[in-house]
């Protein structure tokens, strides 16, 4: 745990190294967000609610999303693959600990970053300048927080596993971006998915990307509430479980392969 | 004509380049194409839920989408060298000095530096998109609005590359590439996608006075469409797309070279 501890701390301190870039980063997501705020707001002019979500919740959980991108890094991410064609993969190997924990103490390091640097401050500058929603009891912030951090580790291990492919394929780059893409549409970060037709709702629901982003977007607007919170989250330990199991089984064969070509 | 010759080349290598493998370009050339397809089909599909997004149709929506993403997407593959983003990292890694020593012309290297066959997939996917606006928005075409297409077309595609060369040559004194242009390009690509009557005030404003995006699809758009104008302007507004476009690029050029002539390298 401590080995963790110290590669997360140190993934955190390179983050915030670089002042300018988050600067930047930052005001790029404020003004999409604006954007897509204007659209959301332009959906909701002939109607008050769609699949059970009104303007208010819809317009928070897209400037809420963009609060999480760093966070999530939704947009994906190609540092392991780089590793893995390189051959420092076998550096990490040597490392005292799983080398599933070691990418994820290092992703989870940036990701906090991103979140105190980048996050916090889109929330506050939205909370001052657009009507939002927040959650309404102690209850809702303990659901959102517990179903933020399983949607974070949900989509690290499909990022994991995607990175995988590189032991297979010299394309991963290609496969990864698709998958970026198709995320993108599915886990509610382009639009909340409560907006799409019917059909599309239900196919996302059996792919893990809504519970990347979707699920913890409508339990901090309250869409989801009470009851409706358990089965929820029992769904994205369900998938997180399911994720797990498959990084074992494909992790050893990539190891083995490794062993094989000897990096 | 002699820059033109050399950019010509320098794209003939780089497309027998990346041709080699095939199995990989036909790779990214989808993975490439489908963020616009995966954007452009989350729209279409709320469409289909609200049927109306203001007073504008699917198909008027199309029109004014396909313009955008096509204009971008051809200015993208022929201006590439010239992202901001692109031109930082080589600046940052001395690259452009080796491109100075060449005795043929440093512009026609830069914006062929790279040239990526797998934005063609973003092209055609824009020119898709925008054929379905064309054809389904039901323009009552005339000889003049179909030159006019063109025209803003062309203005936009030089408009985009005008901020892309700006954007570089502010590199020349920041070093760091400038994500504020970023905002201007990539952001103002996103926001001339949709009607400008769905944005408060300021954020149209901003792209009324500052970054005059509002005359290159918007107002071209409400022509071809004969739509009525929600704000009011004087009706030959429509035909500012052109100049806009051309004097933004015809501005950026005086400005790049003015960059060149004061180039100091970072000594990497």
């Amino acid at each position: 745990m401590t080995v963790f501890w110290e590669i997360m701390v140190r993934a955190y301190q390179r983050q915030i190294t670089y002042r300018a870039a988050a600067i930047a980063g930052l005001t790029t997501n404020l003004f999409f967000g604006f954007i897509k705020a204007a659209m959301v707001v332009a959906f909701y002019q002939n109607t008050s609610s769609l699949s059970g979500m009104d303007e208010k919740a819809a317009v928070t959980y897209t400037v809420v999303t963009q609060a999480l991108l760093g966070f999530l890094s939704i947009f994906g991410t190609f540092d392991l693959m780089r590793t893995i064609y390189r051959g420092e993969v076998a550096t990490d190997l040597l490392k005292p600990i799983s080398f599933f924990g070691l990418w994820m103490a290092r992703d989870f390091g940036q990701s906090v970053a991103q979140l105190v640097l980048r996050g916090s401050v889109i929330l506050l500058v939205y909370g001052l300048f657009m009507d939002m929603d927040f959650p309404s009891s102690l209850m809702q912030w303990v659901c959102t927080i517990v179903s933020l951090l399983l949607g974070w580790t949900v989509w690290f291990t499909v990022r994991f596993l995607v990175n995988l492919t590189a032991f297979w394929s010299p394309d991963a780059r290609g496969i990864a971006r698709l998958c970026y893409a198709v995320t993108m549409f599915l886990s509610g970060l382009l639009m909340p998915l409560r907006l799409y037709p019917e059909w599309v709702q239900e196919f996302a629901a059996w792919t893990p990307f809504p519970y990347v982003l979707n699920t913890p977007m409508e339990v901090y607007t309250g869409v989801i509430s009470g009851m409706d919170l358990l089965p929820a989250l029992a769904l994205q330990v369900l998938w997180l479980v399911v994720l797990l199991l498959l990084t074992q089984v494909i992790w050893n064969q990539a190891s083995r392969r490794l062993m094989v070509l000897g990096g | 004509m002699h820059t033109f010759s050399v950019y010509l080349r320098l794209i003939h290598g780089l497309v027998r380049s990346q041709m080699q493998y095939r199995v990989s370009f036909v790779m990214d050339l989808i993975a490439t194409t489908f963020y616009t397809v995966v954007e452009f089909a989350s729209l279409v599909l709320i469409l289909t839920r609200i049927r109306t997004l203001g007073s504008w149709s699917i198909p008027e929506i199309t029109l004014l989408y396909g313009l955008a993403e096509l204009s971008f997407a051809l200015m993208d593959l022929v201006f590439a060298g010239f992202d901001p983003a692109i031109f930082g990292a080589f600046i940052r890694q001395g690259s452009l000095d080796q491109l100075m020593l060449r005795p043929v012309s440093l512009t026609a290297q830069v914006m062929g530096s790279d040239f990526g066959l797998r934005r063609l997939g973003k092209c055609l996917m824009g020119l898709g998109i925008l054929l379905y606006g064309v054809w389904a928005s039901g323009i009552d075409w005339t000889p003049e609005k179909a030159l006019f297409l063109v025209l803003v077309l062309v203005g936009m595609v030089l408009f985009f590359a005008g901020l892309f060369m700006i954007g570089s040559t502010i590199t020349f004194w920041t070093v760091d590439s400038v994500e504020a242009m970023n905002l201007l390009t990539y952001g103002g690509r996103a926001m001339i996608q949709y009607p400008m009557s769905i944005y408060q005030d300021w954020l149209r404003r901003i792209f009324t006075f500052v970054v005059p995006a509002i005359f290159l699809n918007y107002y071209p758009v409400l022509y071809l469409l004969n739509k009525p104008d929600p704000f009011g302007m004087p009706t030959w507004i429509h035909w500012l797309s052109p100049v806009v476009g051309s004097g933004t690029f015809l501005l950026a050029v005086l400005f790049w070279r003015y960059g060149i002539r004061h180039y100091q390298s970072t000594g990497t």
